[in-house]
């Protein structure tokens, strides 16, 4: 009885540290994507600053490119508006991930109990 | 004592790591303050670059070739500054232009570096507010920690309840009730216990069933009709006892014990409690009855009344059946055990003594199917009608009377004898049959007696009043001769039994 809830509670032990992983993951997803955002917002700010006058360049690689300030402005929407949404989603997975593993962690600390008890109980036969 | 010190050095071990954790929360944030200052002078200097480099066409500078050469050439276009606004994207723009754009990025650092200068100060101020509660849980420095114990509203809520309980009799009444629970054992804690719902209404209840006992006691002593229909009342609730309560339970309503055990202390305060568990019991079953005529639902264990009992022997006639029986009961009882205590058996079921095995089969050795007559009444009917009849046999009387009264009194009974005759004896007091039951007796006695003449008394004086069965004697003397052995046998059965 004992060995297989200590086999339980180490499967279950396995799951749960997966899930914190996960859970880990997305958070710095998440954090990355908020720093991104910042950065974009600052871009767009400048962007705004600049006027026409000035030829506006995109690195891709080693090269830079010219770009129009007009269209640079719009990618640079586009680009906020992506990493936003991407920011949504990660959030709400980070909310399932969560969850998961807070039932998990019940699950283990039920098992836990299960395995101390037997551990007691044998013990005590012993 | 142990346990607050545990408690203590958990707490502080609790507020010890508190504090630490502040301390890392502190130094991340100065770690981050120091890199946005870092940059914040940075981008000054550029600022300072950027205002200097348009004032010359071109500049003589060593540039950098590598990580380890120089080479000297010139700066040209220095008004022509690009600009990487983030994000791999880069702008063309003058130095006026850029010197716009730091100002911007200059805002931001700020904004940043002020975020962070307040969480350093709140968690500055979270360190040293855990500080103090280490000293405080520590003990230390000049913090007091002040515990007020809550004993006084507990004495105080003990004070309104002995207000409430401050009647003019209840207090002793309680007393006196928890007094005899103890003496009765287990008997009345589990009633007691139930009937404790409100002391208010038990002590109203109580004052009731007093001023009941008290009447009942009344008439108790001046009129035997009194008697007769308690004796009734207890006859049924004893006979009902004993149907229901034959292993010694007891079956107790709510309040009833208390109330049965508050008219018990009534006695004992008014001073007319003998002392004896008889008279506990003899109150109990006055209660029962008052309270059979009240609330038919009650029930008692204790079924005797020898003190009705005894008081209708000495002064009435009228004694019935029931009572005698409960008397005999209760006398066995006496002997056996010493106390009254106890569920009140029917004689049938003891067979302790050879008085109860004659008891038992008395019906079957005689024959008789009449059941057993009240000795004492005649006896008590003898007494009455004995003090008007003549001299001859004023000595027979008397002993006739402390035939009586030994019988009536279980206490000075000595023979079981007697009792098995005084049980035997019938409510009806047919004066017949104690003649044949005497007669059953008859053949073991032998005996030449002087007073045959006295016991066609004996025989004829129950029925009648007193002045008749001196009629009846001179009736029945020239029968007595007749008669004579079986009323001498009869006549010697009861000596013996009395001896």
């Amino acid at each position: 009885m004992a060995e297989a809830i200590q086999k339980k509670l180490q499967s279950e032990l396995e799951k749960y540290q997966q899930m914190q992983k996960d859970v880990s993951k997305s958070m710095s997803a998440r954090q990355k994507l908020e720093a991104q955002v910042t950065e974009n917002n600052i871009v767009k700010e400048e962007l705004d600053l600049l006027d026409t006058q000035n030829t506006v360049y995109k690195l891709i690689g080693p090269v830079l490119v010219k770009q129009d300030l007009e269209e640079a402005k719009a990618t640079v929407a586009k680009r906020l508006e992506y990493i936003n949404g991407e920011i949504q989603r990660y959030e709400t997975l980070l909310k399932d991930m969560e969850k998961k593993s807070d039932q998990h962690r019940e699950v283990l600390s039920s098992l836990q109990q299960e395995y101390q008890r037997a551990q007691g109980l044998a013990v005590g036969k012993v | 004592m142990a346990e607050r010190n545990k408690r203590n050095i958990e707490v502080l071990q609790g507020v010890d790591r508190l504090r630490v954790e502040h301390k890392k929360v502190v130094k991340g944030c100065e770690v981050q303050i120091q890199h946005w200052e870092k940059v914040k002078g940075d981008y000054e200097a550029l600022e300072d670059q950027l205002k200097t480099l348009p004032d010359e066409v071109s500049y003589d500078i060593m540039v950098p070739f590598g990580p380890l050469a120089f080479m000297p050439g010139k700066l040209v276009h220095t008004n022509e500054i690009t600009v990487l606004l983030g994000d791999n994207w880069f702008a063309k723009c003058s130095a006026k232009q850029a010197q716009k754009l730091l100002e911007h990025r200059k805002k931001y650092v700020r904004s940043a570096l002020d975020d962070l200068h307040k969480t350093t100060k709140n968690f500055e101020a979270r360190v040293g507010f855990t500080e103090d509660l280490e000293k405080l849980s520590g003990a230390k420095g000049d913090y007091v920690d002040i515990r007020e114990e809550v004993r006084s509203i507990e004495e105080f809520v003990s004070k309104g309840k002995q207000r409430v309980a401050l009647k003019p009799h209840s207090k002793p009444k309680m007393e006196a009730i928890v007094k005899m629970e103890e003496e009765e054992g287990g008997e009345g804690d589990g009633g007691s216990r139930r009937g404790v719902l409100s002391e208010e209404e038990l002590w109203a209840r109580l004052d009731e069933l007093e001023a009941k006992e008290k009447l009942e006691e009344e008439h108790d002593r001046h009129f035997g009709s009194a008697d007769t229909n308690g004796n009734k009342d207890t006859t049924s609730s004893s006979s009902e006892e004993e149907k229901e309560g034959d292993g010694g339970g007891h079956h107790r309503v709510n309040g009833h014990d208390e109330r049965s055990e508050g008219k018990m202390t009534v006695p004992h305060n008014s001073g007319q409690v003998n002392g004896t568990t008889r008279d506990r019991e003899e109150e109990e079953d006055k209660g029962e009855e008052e309270e059979g005529n009240g609330l038919p639902t009650i029930y008692f264990s204790h079924t005797v009344e020898p003190k009705k009992v005894r008081i209708n022997t000495g002064k009435n006639t009228m004694l019935k059946f029931s009572e005698l029986k409960e008397q005999k009961q209760q006398a066995k009882r006496k002997k056996k055990n010493g106390t009254s205590n106890g569920h009140s058996h029917h004689g049938l079921h003891n067979i302790t003594t050879p008085t109860d095995i004659y008891k038992l089969f008395v019906d079957v050795k005689n024959g008789e199917p009449i059941p057993r007559k009240s000795i004492l009444k005649s006896r008590s009917r003898e007494n009455s009608g004995c003090s008007d009849t003549s001299e001859s046999s004023a000595a027979d009387f008397e002993e006739r009377r402390t035939f009586g009264r030994t019988l009536s009194h279980d206490e000075n009974t000595c023979s079981d004898t007697s009792d098995g005759i005084t049980e035997e004896d019938s409510p009806t007091g047919n004066p017949l049959h104690p003649i044949r039951r005497f007669e059953a007796f008859s053949c073991t006695v032998v005996e030449k007696e002087p007073i045959p003449s006295s016991i066609p008394h004996l025989t004829i004086a129950p029925p009648a009043l007193p002045t008749i069965p001196e009629r009846k004697l001179e009736e029945v003397a020239p029968e007595a001769p007749r008669e004579a052995p079986k009323r001498v046998s009869k006549f010697k059965a009861a000596r013996l039994q009395q001896k």
